[in-house]
Order: C-alpha cells, then structure tokens, then sequence
C-alpha cells in the first residue's frame, strides 16, 4: 500500500483580496449538497427538511439559514434545492442524507462549484459589470438567491448579508470566474 | 428579449436556449397505429406561423426548467409563460 | 494664432488653457471645448475633405450628426479615425489630423476629382464598372477605395480595454435636454428608479445653447439646478457621455457610455462601457435636428447650420465668423440673428424665404425677404453667398435654418414607422412606439420650450403611473414658447451649381432627381441607388431635405412618399465596445482539468476541447515531435501502465424511483435489468434515429444512477435528458444533476493498471478480476479514507478502471497515481495517445458519431431493444437507414504498409472509377498504430462487414492521393476482449 495522503486544493483555496470599497474572498471549507424532492414525496422532504434545521425550505430563489445558522438552505426550483455549510471533509452528502433521513435524494455538489464571496459598499458597482440581475436592495433581498450567468458562465448569486453577496460558479472554471470578478471589481475601482 | 419566467420574474434571454414547437411534447406512442407516420410528423413537420406560436424555452443559465413560451413572431410580444411540465401533464403526458 | 474668434460667455472655463494640435499645428482651447468649438476658436474653418469629390469642407453642425467635421484622433495604435469633431471633448495634449487628402489638407492632390464629377455621379459604379467582370476586385475597387473614403485604422491592437455592464430602471430617459430633465425630475420625484442618459458631457441640451429662460433664470442655470437636484436623489442615475443607441425588445435598451475618451490617457481602465438597460418603461426626449437647404455650393467651410452657429456663441463663446450672414425658412434661424447681434457680433442680412415682417428686431441686420441663397464663393472657406436676385453678399459665416427634425430614430427600432405633420413640415413619431416607449419634447415634435418641458413632466407622470408610482403634484418648470413659424422649402430650384444634401456622402438634389429619372424612385430605392444617409452619420441632417425633393419629382405629398425608418446604432459604436472583454485569452472561459497544474509541470502540451483545456501528450526530453510522445505512451500504456485525466467527460447523477425507467426512454439499450454495482454502455438516439451520444451508466443503487456523457455533449446531453424528463414523461420521479466538475477522474489502464490501483485503493476493497469483474462499479476509499468511485471500464481496450476522487484531490491524486506507478514504469498519457488506442481498439468517437451515422452503420443495431420505446426508435427503423447496402464501421489498413492513411478518403471498389456515383464509404479516423507499426483507420463502407478481405482503393481528390486498402475487423488489437476482461 502506498503511503500518501491526498491533499484537498480547491481551485481558489485561500484567496482573499481587499480592493477599495471591496472585499472578495474564497470561503474555506464550503460544502454544497443538493436535495432533489421526490415526485409526490415533496411534504414529506420538507418536513424532514424542517425537522433537521430548524428552518423551512424557502420558496423559490429564495435561501434561509438553519436556526443555529450553520447552513444555508437554497431553494433554486420547485423540486431541487441546496443547503450549503461549512464542512472540511469529503463527507457532505452522507452528512446531509443522514441529517434528513434520506427523505431527499441528495447529491454532493461541493467540489463541482467555486465560491466567491464578494463584500463591501462597492459591490454592487462591481457586479454590474457581469451580472443581468437587478441587485437593487429593494428588489434582491438578504437571502435571495438567483442562477443566471455571468461571463458565459453559470452563476449562483445569494444575497447573504446588506452588502454582501456568494457567487458560485463551476470549479473547473474557477480561475476564469476570478478573473472575471477581479476585472469588474478593477475596472469600477 | 425578456422572458418572464412564472417562477422566477423576468429573465434576460441569454439565460435560455430556444428549441423550437412546443408540439414537440406530443410526441406520439410508439405503439399506436401508423407511428411511423405520426413519428415522421412529430420529427419532421412545423407549423410557422405569422402571429402567435407556442415554442418551448430551457432556462439553462436558471432553474433548468423548460417553459412553454407564447410569442407573437411578428411582434415578439409574450403573452404568456407556462412551465413545459404542467403543459406536458395538461395535455395528457402523465403516465 | 490664439483664438482669434473667442468671445466672452459661454460654459467654457477660461481660467485653464487646453493645448492641442490640429495637423500638427499647436493651437488653444478651454475645459467646456470641444475640438470643433476650439478649431473655430482657432480661425480654422477648413477641416476636412469629403468622401467621394474631396470638396473642403468645414463644420455644418455641434453635435452628433455631423457629417462633414470627421477627424483622426490621437497616434499610434490609439488612432482613431471617423471621429465627430463637434462632441470631441478637448484635452490637454489631444492631436487631431484631417482625412481623406493626398498631400496637405489645403493642397489635396485628389481634389481633381472633384472636376471629374459630372461622369461621378449617382449610380456611376454600377454602370461603369460592370466590365470586365473580373475588374471590379483588381482594379476598379482597390483604385476607388484609394481615392475614396474617410479616416485610416491605425493597423495596430487597440490598446484600450473595454466593458460591459447591465442596468435597471423603472423609467429610462433619454435625453436630457429640457424635456428630458423634466421628465427625470417628474419621475425621480415620484421615488421611480430612473436612469438619464445623455450623449453630451453637459447635460442640458439645447438649453445650454439657448438664451431662453426656465423658473426665471437662464436655461444653462435651471439645468445645473435640475442637474444637482437628481443628483442628490438616491434613486436617479445620471448618466452623461452615454448615447442611447438602440430599443430592443422588451424594453432593453443599449448605451455606450464613453469613459474615458475626454481624458489624456485612459490609465489602465475600460475606454468605454456598453450598457444593457432593462427599463420598465422609457422616454425618448432625444430633442431635434435642424436640416440645411440645399442650394448651389452649400458645402463650403462657413456653411453652418443656424442653431449651431448660435450654439458655439452661447455655449462656447466661440464665434464661427466675424460678418455672419442668416438664411432661414423659419423663425427659428431669426433667433440665431439675434443671439449674435446681442453678442455684438456682426450680422449683416437675414435672408427669409418667406415674404413675412421680421420676427424680431436685430440690431444692424438688414432683413431681405423672399430671396434665398443660389451660389457661394470661397473654396476653402466662404466668403461670399449670391442670392436669386443676384445680389451678392459678402460673408465669412452663412447660418442656415431650414426648420428642425424630431429625432425620432429609437422609435424606429422596431419598425415604427414616423408620420408626417404639416403643420411642422417635420416627420413626428408613428403610433407604433417600441412597447414601453413614450415620446416628449421635439423629439415628439413639440419644438418649443414651454410645450417640451411641460410635456416632459406629464409624460414621464404618466409612464410611472402606470408603474403604480404617484406621481409629485409639482408643476412643469415656466417658460415662454418661442415663435416657430416655417416654410417648407428644402431646395433652391434656381440654383445651377450642385446643391448638397447629403454631405458626408456626397450626395446631391442632381443625383435625387437622377436617381427618379431613372426610376428608382421609392425611398428605399433612392437611398441605395444614391448612397444617401448610408454614411456614418446616416444621413441625420440630409434624409428628410431629399424625401422632399423627391416628393417635389413624384408630385407626391412627403406623406405618402414616406420615409425609411432606421436600426440601430443611433451613432457609431466600436468593434471594440461591441467586443467588451472578450479578446484573446479572455474571449471566452477556460475549464481546467483538476490534474491541470501537475500536467503543466510535466511536460503537457495542451489541446481545447470545447472550453477545457486537456492534455494532449507530455513530451520527454529528446523526442523530436509529438508522434514520438504519442507513439512512447500508447506503447507503453499496452505495455504496462497509463494514466489518463477524463475528469471532462460529463457526468450526470440520476436519481429516482423511475430512473431506470427514464434511462430506458433516453437510451436505446435497455437499463432496467442492470444490476447494481455495474457499468453498462449506453447508446442514445436522436428521435430520427441517427446516433446521438454513447457513453457508460454505473447503477450506484436501485435508485441511483451515474452516468457518463461525451466532453462534447455534455452539455447537450443534459438539456435533452431534462427535455425527457419534463416535457415527456412529466410524472417520472426522476431527478438530475450535473456533477461534471465535481469529481476529479482517472483511467488507469494497461496490464498493470490492477497492480498499480491496489497500492492506491484502501485494502478493504476486493480489486481481484472475481471480486471486480469487467464493468463493475463501486464506491471505494483510497488513500487511507478518502471517498472515491471506482468503475472497471476500458476505453483502450486494455485491462483498466476509471477512479474518481471528489475534485478538490484531483492534482493530489495524479501524483498518488504515478508515485504507485512508479515501480511499473507507469506513464501519463494525452488525448493523442487516447484517440490512438481507441482506433486501434475499434471504439466509435465523435468522427463515427458525426450526425449522419445509425446504429446499424456503427454495427450496434443490436442494441435497440425491440422490447420497449427510446427516443428515435421508431424513426431508425425506416426502411432506408436499413437497407442491405447500408454502410458499415470497419477497419482498414493499407496494403503497402509504409503508406499513411487519410482520414476523408473515400473508398472506391477496384474497378471503377473514382466518381460520386461509385463511392462505397469514407475513412473517418486514421493513426499510426505503434503496437502494429503502420497505419490504421476506421471508416464507414456499404455492407462492410460482408467484405473483410477485400482491398479497395481509399482516393481523396482533395489531397490528390490514392491508395489500396484491406477492410479488417475494427479491432485491430485484441479483438476478442480477452485484455480487458484479465
């Protein structure tokens, strides 16, 4: 047996920028699993949904956080959802399965997205440059939530603070998504 | 263009990939008398017309959903957006 | 010469002094200038040559419609031709030349073709240069392009960058001249989100070059307290320098906003932002046009529209003549001639063509009624006009109003069509606005003061109204309507000189009546025949003065002649603009494989597949080329060991109580009995039966599927499955989810592909070929815990598995791989080696699954499970895609074996002769196989799989060569699956 440990190396591990009126950091450790409501089975998953966090499943583009606030529970259509949370290991899914009793196929989606978490009074003037989302505070609320795509790429965006916003894109294209944001947050600097 | 997607609010095209007739949800029973004929139909046969047209939309940069989109293709004018889903089950697809 | 024409007044800041450089000559300017207020500041009248006869020509305008004052701007790869002198703001620094001119710009060899114009006139390419027929594009063309034309391209990278951005707003205004401002206050007031946006750098419009007053203080005052007024409310978006170009669909609107091109240098950011506005509703209060008459000479530097002459004395402080001369149909030119006089500069004659009382009283102005302007003198700038009496007067500014044109192009823009109204001689905007669009001001046709601004107010009240805003109670903004009388005259029919209509373009009242002579006499049909409004400036102030005077040819009212409607752009926009940051690396985004960083560190030469980025083959030291690479690790991947990043392959997880039933729909095998715990190859259909996509499915549990797609149709693939899912069987329980980038996958093949594995694989984990079989699949741990898949699927036909790990170990996993390797020699391999060992195996890849191919030519018409319905079932079944001469996928080598394959070849039976009616088939995939040491291919041939034995002739006219092939199985190695089943 070989000895060697695997090393974890997200593609935007550890970066964490501050830009004037801007923060943009990668959140460590952000684990995403999704939750597929099964065709006539959807009560019974939110109850169960309810039961594990404290916390409805939100309506459609909308995300709630869990009542101890550890995770954020997405609602992206009316049978498919994400709770996202902070988890170091490769065991997200079993995780979440077992938290709801399985009463949701679950997938895990960690690896297959890249968070950017973008902060800051300037942030909206940044995300102008590439979002199609009206981020207007009156129309995005804190906890609102929205896929769409930004610079040919597929976007998550969630208001998850007054001023502040995760993007979450496709990992595999995660330096491009960066330079992306970067650019925006540069060229209204 | 702007489709406004019935769960979403309005949505920037770019968002969605066109495909084309919403007819294509009627695609007819492999057993059924002449399905040779009716699949050739299905595959090969559209209406086009001047005016309304029921055309299905995917909404890839958004929820994934398909949605039944009617547009006036002189004017683009939408007059209405409905989930594929809730089509396909109206017009008799649930099995 | 220092500003010999400059005034008092105006909004210029004469506290700084702006140097710039006009042919390389150095002159002055002031903040507030732009580079036509600071020519005229300069005494410089002449500025340019024109397009097709190189007449000199001077400044008509003061703003965007210009079409005569083009000029280069700025040096070096920052050159840019074609640009409007008269909205060019000026800077400290800022070069401008002259274009169009062979030698200087007062001495332009070319200016002989402007004697040559009798033989030049409209329609006289299509005339003359008919033959010979190959002329046009060696000669004729390249001479006329070299004396023809504007500006020149610099030939180098524009060094600027650009942007794009998104906005959104309740109401859009656009324009913000009176009724503009009006609007944006009526509407910013109510709390409506608005977005202003203006093309000038002072916002304002015409009341910056009025001396009207509003609320009891000058208009330039009322505008500045409007201004600052939006500006300090949170919900209104002022936006100057930004054109409003076009009305699309459903209320999006596009803008360039120009950043930095009033600065020296652009420091790094985007020159310009090209916005899409999303707007709920909008108003167009784009303001009008003045249009010149059309009399003999009309083109002379010192011609200028009245309204911008009075512009560049009450905006700029910049008089364009120092004896200025006006010649109006309307009272509005009236007001030019008193603007000035109360500057205390010179005006000599009002020259009306109506035979009406003076409008008002102008100081030292002689008033000569009914006459009008038939000839001018002065080449290169005017010095004086000769009227129908014959009377001559002597001037060095003649100002000409033949009334104002609502500029109602955005109303056009999607086929709106103007309607004409007499009592304005104007074309005002149709009922059939863009959805959302209102219209207010002279762009409405309301031309006045009073009547733009309170109709700004009540327009945008009722737009925001609609919105469900209330709209504020305060009242539109006093003011005075000022007299606006006119007289529809558009040509001067006693002039025997030629009259210019269109001026950028070169267009003249000749060419129109010509253009009717010989029957083109539709609108659309003047324009192309003639050219007219088909220049930068799209005939702005030209269009309507030639409407009329064909109108006056036909005999027809200018209703029911019509007008052409306009598309976007309103101005130019840049390549550069429209291309934002989409240039070289940035065009589009990358994808990179998890393994992408160890790869760059070991030798990889990279290959874009789609948006990923994959590894090719990694070169060694002293291979001379990437044969040696590929041919090294095909060899020995079949020798002991290799490794291959196919993390891109897509991967799509399925879930559901009907998931195997949903399988069975999408894919023309069927699913249902497949256990758990094990691979199977997929095969999809299109629904007219011709191959779609093939790939492996791994049943993970009852319920929970994985399956993979093509790098190339992953995408596609999952559309179409969410197609199935929604639209056909709307009540499966069966869900979907793209986990592509999720998981980081390695084959690993070749006979010691087992060995290696078990030194990576955790030891709980049964690897043996029982515990393990041929297409088995499970969930494993490797590396001491760390969750991972493993599939036995083979892709080169060697023993080998796919090992997945989740993404983030990707990198990690790569060097795990080699490191156990090590001890077998285990090497990493490319797409080449990929593509080498699939051929040689026989597998169908995207050159079989081409768009064109069934199941039956791909020999896996067995697959088609006759038990149940798939998509393209029944439509595959049509007897012609079945025929007993179908073509069929087999393999070919040459017979002399030191001869290279061609892949497109196309296979001819020996015999006859290479004709289409004779074509058996084509080559579709060549290589040279190391492990048989000569080239191989895979093609489609009629009924091939009857032939194998025969040698036939493989003849590719396009490479002009031929050869003789042997049709052999497809599998060239281990044909009967013993390597990957060990």
């Amino acid at each position: 047996m070989l000895d060697f440990k695997l090393v974890s190396a997200p593609p935007l591990a550890g970066y964490d920028q501050s830009f004037e009126g801007v923060t943009l950091r990668a959140p460590a450790d952000l684990a995403i699993v999704s939750l597929a409501l099964p065709l006539g089975g959807e009560a019974a998953a939110e109850k169960s949904v309810k039961t594990a966090y404290g916390a409805a499943l939100p309506g459609i583009g909308k995300s709630a956080l869990s009542k101890d606030g550890s995770a954020r529970l997405v609602r992206l259509s009316p049978d498919a959802a994400f709770v996202i949370f902070t988890h170091a290991t490769p065991d997200a899914e079993p995780h979440v399965a077992k938290k709801i009793k399985g009463a949701a196929y679950t997938t895990d989606q960690t690896d297959v997205w890249t968070g950017l978490e973008i902060a800051g009074p300037r942030a909206r003037t940044a995300l102008e440059r590439i979002c199609p989302i009206d981020l207007h505070p009156d129309s995005f609320d804190v906890g609102d939530a929205a896929r769409t795509t930004m610079e040919h790429l597929g976007t998550l965006i969630i208001r998850t603070d007054e001023d502040t916003f995760l993007l979450m894109s496709g990992s595999s294209s995660a330096k491009s998504f960066l330079h992306a944001v970067e650019t925006s947050i540069q060229n209204t600097a | 263009m702007i489709i406004n997607h019935p769960l979403l609010g309005p949505r920037d095209a770019a968002e969605f990939i066109y495909l084309g007739d919403a007819s294509l949800i009627d695609r007819p029973d492999w057993q059924d008398e002449g399905a040779d004929e009716k699949f050739y139909e299905y595959g090969y046969l559209r209406d086009n017309p001047a005016g309304e047209h029921q055309e299905l939309w995917y909404h890839e940069q958004g929820d994934r959903s398909w949605l039944v989109v009617t547009r006036n293709t002189l004017t683009h004018e939408i007059s209405k957006v409905e989930l594929a889903r809730d089509v396909a089950r109206a017009r008799g697809r649930s099995k | 010469m220092t500003q010999v024409n400059r005034l008092t007044g105006g909004q210029v800041d004469r506290s700084q002094v702006l140097n710039f450089t006009f042919n390389g000559k150095a002159m002055q300017g002031h903040p507030g200038d732009t580079l036509a207020s600071a020519l005229l500041a300069n005494g410089q009248r002449l500025v340019g040559r024109s397009f097709k006869y190189h007449r000199p020509r001077g400044i008509l305008t003061s703003g965007s419609e210009e079409p005569n004052a083009l000029v280069q701007l700025r040096s070096g790869a920052h050159q840019e031709p074609n640009t409007r002198a008269t909205v060019a703001e000026l800077f400290d620094g800022l070069s401008a030349t002259s274009q169009n001119h062979r030698g200087s710009l007062e001495h332009d060899l070319m200016a002989v073709t402007d004697l040559m114009s009798p033989f030049l006139s409209a329609g006289f390419y299509y005339k003359t240069f008919m033959w010979p027929k190959a002329f046009w594009e060696k000669l004729y063309e390249p001479a006329i392009r070299k004396s023809a034309g504007l500006g020149r391209l610099s030939m180098q990278d524009d060094p600027d960058s650009y942007d794009k951005g998104f906005l959104h707003c309740d109401l859009l205004v656009i324009g913000a001249g009176p009724a503009g401002l009006s609007a944006a206050l009526a509407a910013g007031r109510s709390g409506a989100r608005v977005i202003l946006a203006d093309e000038d750098f002072a916002p304002g419009g015409r009341l910056n070059a009025e001396t009207l007053e509003v609320d009891g203080m000058s208009g330039a005052d009322w505008a500045a307290a409007a201004i600052a007024e939006l500006n300090a409310m949170d919900n209104v978006r002022l936006m100057t320098r930004t054109t409003v170009y076009g009305a699309y669909d459903h209320g999006i609107y596009g803008a360039l906003e120009r950043c930095t091109d009033h600065l020296p240098t652009s420091a790094g950011k985007p020159r310009q932002v090209l916005w899409r506005i999303y707007s709920k509703r909008a108003v167009l209060a784009a303001g009008s046009t003045e249009r010149p008459i059309a009399f003999g000479n009309n083109d002379r530097p010192g011609i200028m529209l009245a309204g911008a002459v009075r512009t560049y004395v009450n905006r700029y402080g910049v008089t364009p003549g120092q004896q200025v001369a006006v010649f109006t149909n309307n009272d509005d030119g009236w007001r030019t001639a008193a603007d000035l006089a109360a500057k205390g500069i010179a005006v000599t004659n009002i020259i009306d063509t109506r035979d009406a009382p003076a409008v008002c009283e102008v100081p030292g102005a002689r008033h000569i009624r009914d006459a009008a302007v038939m000839d001018t003198v002065g080449r290169k700038g005017l010095k004086a006009v000769t009227l129908t009496s014959g009377q001559v007067i002597p001037t060095d500014c003649l100002a000409v109003s033949g009334g104002w044109n609502p500029n109602v192009h955005l109303t056009c823009h999607q086929r709106g069509r103007p309607t004409w109204r007499e009592d304005i001689n104007a074309f005002v905007p149709g009922g059939d606005l863009p959805p959302g669009m209102a219209v207010a001001g002279a762009a409405n046709g309301s031309l006045t003061l009073a009547a733009a601004l309170s109709e700004g107010r009540n327009v945008a009240n009722a737009q925001i109204k609609e919105l469900g805003f209330t709209p504020s109670r305060k009242p539109a903004p006093k003011a005075e309507d000022e007299p606006s009388n006119g007289m529809a005259i558009w040509h001067i029919p006693e002039s025997t000189k030629r009259a210019w209509v269109d001026q950028q373009n070169d267009v003249t009242v000749k060419d129109i009546k010509q253009s009717y002579r010989e029957g083109f006499r539709s609108v659309e049909h003047l324009k192309r025949y003639t050219t007219l409004g088909m220049a930068t400036d799209q005939g702005k102030t030209a269009n309507i003065p030639a409407l009329a005077i064909m109108a006056n040819c036909t005999g027809k009212s200018l209703q029911d002649t019509g007008t052409t409607i306009f598309r976007p752009p309103y101005t130019p926009i840049p390549m550069g603009a429209l291309a934002g940051r989409a240039r070289g690396q940035d065009f589009r985004p990358f994808r990179l494989t998890p393994s992408h960083d160890w790869a760059s560190k070991n030798g990889a030469t990279f290959v874009e597949v789609g948006n990923w980025l994959r590894a090719q083959w990694f070169a060694r030291p002293g291979e001379q080329g990437w044969r040696d690479s590929v041919d090294r690790e095909a060899l020995m991947t079949r020798g002991s060991v290799g490794i291959c990043d196919v993390t891109t392959l897509g991967k799509i997880d399925i879930q559901g109580k009907d998931a195997a039933d949903f399988l069975n729909v999408v894919y023309a095998n069927a699913f249902g009995k497949l256990p758990v715990g094990k691979v199977r190859y997929g095969l999809m259909l299109r629904e007219d039966g011709i191959c779609y996509d093939d790939g492996t499915t791994a049943r993970m549990s009852e319920n929970h599927f994985v399956m993979t797609t093509t790098t190339a149709n992953a995408v596609l693939v999952f559309r179409r499955m969410e197609f199935v899912r929604q639209c056909l069987c709307p009540d499966m329980d069966v869900h979907l989810i793209s986990t592509t980038d999720g998981w980081a996958q390695f084959a690993v093949a070749g006979p010691n592909a087992r060995n290696l594995l078990r030194k990576v694989v955790d030891e709980a984990h049964d690897l043996s070929n029982e515990g393990f079989p041929f297409m088995a699949c499970g969930e494993v741990t490797v590396c001491g815990g760390t969750p991972a898949r493993l599939f036995r699927i083979s892709f080169s036909g060697e023993l080998a598995y796919e090992v997945a790990v989740p993404a983030r170990y990707g990198n990690s996993m790569i060097e795990a791989l080699m490191k156990a390797g090590e001890e077998y020699n285990a090497v990493p391999y490319g797409t080449e080696a990929l593509g080498v060992m699939r051929i040689e195996k026989g597998h169908a890849a995207g050159n079989e699954l081409n768009g064109q191919t069934t199941a039956l030519n791909l020999g896996l018409n067995g697959m088609v499970s006759s038990k149940k319905d798939c998509i393209g079932k029944t439509l595959a079944a049509r007897p012609e895609m079945n025929r007993d001469d179908a073509i069929r996928l087999v393999g070919f080598r040459p017979v002399d074996r030191s001869v290279k394959l061609i892949a497109g070849s196309h296979f001819i039976t020996k015999g006859d002769d290479a004709t289409m009616a004779n074509d058996q088939g084509w080559m579709t995939s060549v290589a040279y196989s190391p492990s048989l040491g000569h080239s191989i291919g895979l093609g489609f041939i009629k009924r091939g799989h009857e032939r194998k034995g025969e040698i036939v002739r493989a003849v590719s006219p396009i490479h002009e060569t031929e050869m003789e092939v042997e049709i052999v199985s497809a599998h060239f190695i281990d044909p009967e699956g013993e390597r990957l089943r060990a």
